[in-house]
């Protein structure tokens, strides 16, 4: 019995000694995954961007607020400013999402409902967080699979796949702890920035008690539970 | 990994016909399962109960092809659940000690593969295999 459990103990050991042995080589890297996604999210944020460049301000003051924004956050956090893609989509959509291959898009609206620059650092942040955290490319393997986003960048997909892509972006929310890590990141960004995470907590509030008398609240919509989160970010600003 | 030991007696041909056959059960199994890795676990499970008022020889092969299977089935499972939260869940990606899972899982599965071949062809000469520590947990579970 004792030479059955050793043997047992040997074989689980020669198991897991094979698995360390294995893991120490950098299969990501030899299969080149990564190198192959980045190919893709930048095809991809280029397809889909060129779909809706036609609506974007480049300029002109909510431009250059926005801006200036995102550029003390990066500052403050050590990201490249050049690699952000930034874009101001000139309406009343209360909205701001990111593309592939860090492509930002600010709706005019959201900037107009802001009441002040920490509330909208705060959803710049939270956007950026996402980037960093590559929460847009996961969402889209997820969703769609490498296949068909393979298949939309040599055109085998239809132009139809590019909308599609779109509007899952805009419209539709990150899985419940891809938000809150987000909104986890976006309050260390806001602090190391200099800038207090209570606007944030208090423009999703705020939003919370709007959600559903306006229609136009779409950054609200594809974020809900937002009352909650603002709690959270709350007590998190607190530490 | 694999021994050769005396049997208790000399089967017969219809024995080592059966014997051989619990290990060609998983292997077939693996070829109409794969992914799913609970069918060479049924495959196996299924002709051992099928055979389990047999002879001495062949309960024991058919003993030692299910335990073999039984610990196939716990890696092959992990990786098979690992893959569809790849597939299915937003936080979970390709990551490296995914890949080096699904590679060793790769490697076991092989090194099964060869010695289940091994121990068919053997147990259909009618020579008795004993692997390292299935042989022996089977000798307990298994009386003549």
């Amino acid at each position: 019995m004792k030479k059955t459990i050793l043997q047992a103990l040997i074989l689980l050991s020669m198991a897991a000694g094979v698995y360390l042995l294995i893991s120490r080589v950098n299969w990501m890297k030899l299969f080149r995954i990564e190198k192959m996604t980045d190919a893709l999210e930048q095809k991809l944020g280029d397809m889909v961007w060129a779909g809706m460049e036609e609506q974007s301000i480049e300029e002109g003051k909510e431009y250059d607020r926005v801006d200036s924004l995102v550029t003390a956050i990066c500052k403050s956090n050590g990201f490249d400013r050049k690699k952000i893609k930034l874009h101001i989509m000139g309406d009343s959509e209360v909205n701001a999402f990111a593309l592939p291959d860090r492509h930002m898009v600010v709706h005019t609206g959201l900037v107009n409902e802001v009441h002040n620059n920490d509330e909208l650092s705060g959803v710049l942040a939270h956007e950026i967080a996402h980037m960093e955290l590559s929460h847009v490319m996961k969402k889209l393997l997820k969703q769609m699979g490498y296949t068909f986003l393979i298949s939309i960048t040599t055109g085998e997909a239809g132009g139809g796949a590019i909308k599609e892509l779109l509007g899952m972006l805009s419209s539709t929310a990150y899985d419940r702890k891809l938000e809150k890590d987000a909104d986890i990141k976006a309050i260390e960004y806001l602090k190391k920035s200099g800038i207090s995470p209570n606007g944030f907590a208090d423009f999703l509030y705020r939003l919370g008690e709007k959600d559903g008398s306006l229609g136009s609240l779409s950054w609200i919509s594809t974020h809900p539970d937002s009352k909650e989160r603002a709690e959270y970010i709350r007590e998190e600003a607190r530490r | 990994m694999s021994m050769a030991p005396a049997f208790a007696y000399h089967p017969d041909e219809s024995e080592a016909e059966k014997a051989s056959n619990s290990y060609l059960m998983s292997l077939i199994a693996i070829m109409v399962g794969f992914p799913l890795p609970i069918i060479n676990l049924m495959a196996t499970l299924f002709f051992y109960i099928a055979n389990r008022k047999s002879t001495y020889f062949v309960r024991w092969h058919c003993i030692q092809a299910l335990l073999s299977q039984l610990s196939l089935f716990v890696i092959n499972t992990i990786g098979f659940w690992w893959t569809v939260s790849v597939l299915v869940r937003e936080n979970e990606h390709i990551s490296n000690p995914y890949l080096a899972y699904v590679i060793t899982v790769f490697v076991i599965n092989v090194f099964e593969l060869a010695l289940t071949i091994v121990a068919a062809i053997k147990t259909r000469k009618g020579q008795h295999v004993s692997w390292w520590f299935y042989g022996p947990l089977t000798q307990m579970m298994c009386k003549p």
